[in-house]
């Protein structure tokens, strides 16, 4: 049997192996989705600032990775998992710019894209308006401050302390080397105590 | 997460997002839930889809593995490149030549034949004298 056969072997043996990883770890795939979709969606709507949108965002992230990479070994999917919505997120972030461009350059103003914090504001569960308020007013200063942020910095600040993913598995989110990601969330930590500091110490 | 730990320990502007970011998280309404929760059945759904693909194309992919092999082996074969030889292809050409076949059958008859030849060719130079 020649290279060309051998070749052949490995690449039939690679695809049946992978089927059968995708059958294991769908039961697996559904407890991480589980586990990180809400943070995931609060993360995409702080970069944002549109529930709907990312809502969007976060389910194409989930059905990209179930779709390329259930595969995987479970420890990689959230460093890919968050690879992929930052990715998505960004691409959003373009098409806004773009498309914003045009709508001025037609004479047409932005009014729709304006935020409401209090009418997205989540509903409150059995605490004390006072509890309630002040927890809402620290959430949305800190999603001011973390707006911002230049974009690099911003996402190791959510990644790091929001999701809780290490230096490592940051970098992979990111695209960059562990001394970068270091860098980032050190000037955001930096960055956000100056702006938020007489608020939250 | 333990070097993400040590990073952190100690610092209360850290944990203190992390708390209120996590509330935030908490407090998201049912209807948000629900739609993360369609979300979330939608892409496992994409690993029946990338299945029923695979269960669907394997029989064609396994007529192509076969031919793929059979070329394979074919086009690797030493016999087949020791044909593929001008000499091999001499040899073939001699064996299904019916002519060659009576030539070989009467060999005896045409070295005779040579041998006349090369006699009458040293006799002729005698004859013409004269």
């Amino acid at each position: 049997m020649n290279a060309g056969v051998a070749t052949f072997a490995v690449s039939c043996n690679g695809e049946d192996r992978t089927g059968v990883s995708t059958l294991q770890s769908e039961a697996k795939l559904n407890r991480f989705f589980a586990e990180v979709e809400k943070r995931a969606l609060r993360i995409a709507e702080i970069n944002i600032r549109d529930r709907d949108e990312a809502l969007d965002l976060v389910q194409d992230a989930m059905i990209r990775l179930a779709r390329n990479y259930a595969g995987r070994p479970d420890k990689e999917w959230a460093p890919l998992f968050y690879r992929i919505l930052q990715n998505r997120i960004r691409d959003w972030q373009r098409r806004q710019v773009v498309r914003n461009r045009v709508m001025v350059w037609f004479g047409k103003g932005n009014e729709d894209n304006d935020y409401d914090p209090v009418a997205a504001a989540p509903d409150p569960a059995g605490r004390s308006p006072d509890e309630v308020l002040q927890t809402h007013e620290a959430m949305q200063s800190l999603e001011t401050a973390i707006s911002g942020l230049p974009r690099r910095q911003r996402e190791a600040f959510m990644l790091r302390t929001f999701e809780g993913l290490d230096v490592a598995g940051t970098a992979t989110a990111m695209g960059c080397s562990q001394g970068s990601v270091k860098t980032h969330y050190s000037r955001a930590v930096h960055s956000l105590r100056e702006t938020l500091g007489e608020h939250w110490q | 997460m333990n070097e993400r730990n040590d990073v952190t320990a100690g610092d209360a502007f850290s944990e203190k997002a992390k708390a209120v970011f996590d509330e935030s998280v908490n407090n998201l309404d049912g209807e948000t839930r629900s739609r993360l929760n369609r979300g979330r059945h939608a892409a496992l759904a994409e690993i029946d889809k990338k299945r029923s693909a695979w269960i669907q194309w394997a029989p064609a992919g396994g007529v192509a593995a076969a031919a793929l092999l059979a070329v394979v082996l074919w086009t690797g074969n030493p016999a087949v490149d020791e044909l593929a030889s001008p000499a091999m292809a001499a040899d073939i050409e001699i064996l299904l030549t019916e002519d060659s076949l009576e030539m070989l059958e009467d060999l005896e008859f045409y070295s005779w034949i040579e041998l006349s030849d090369a006699t009458d060719e040293t006799m002729e130079p005698a004859n013409n004298v004269g």
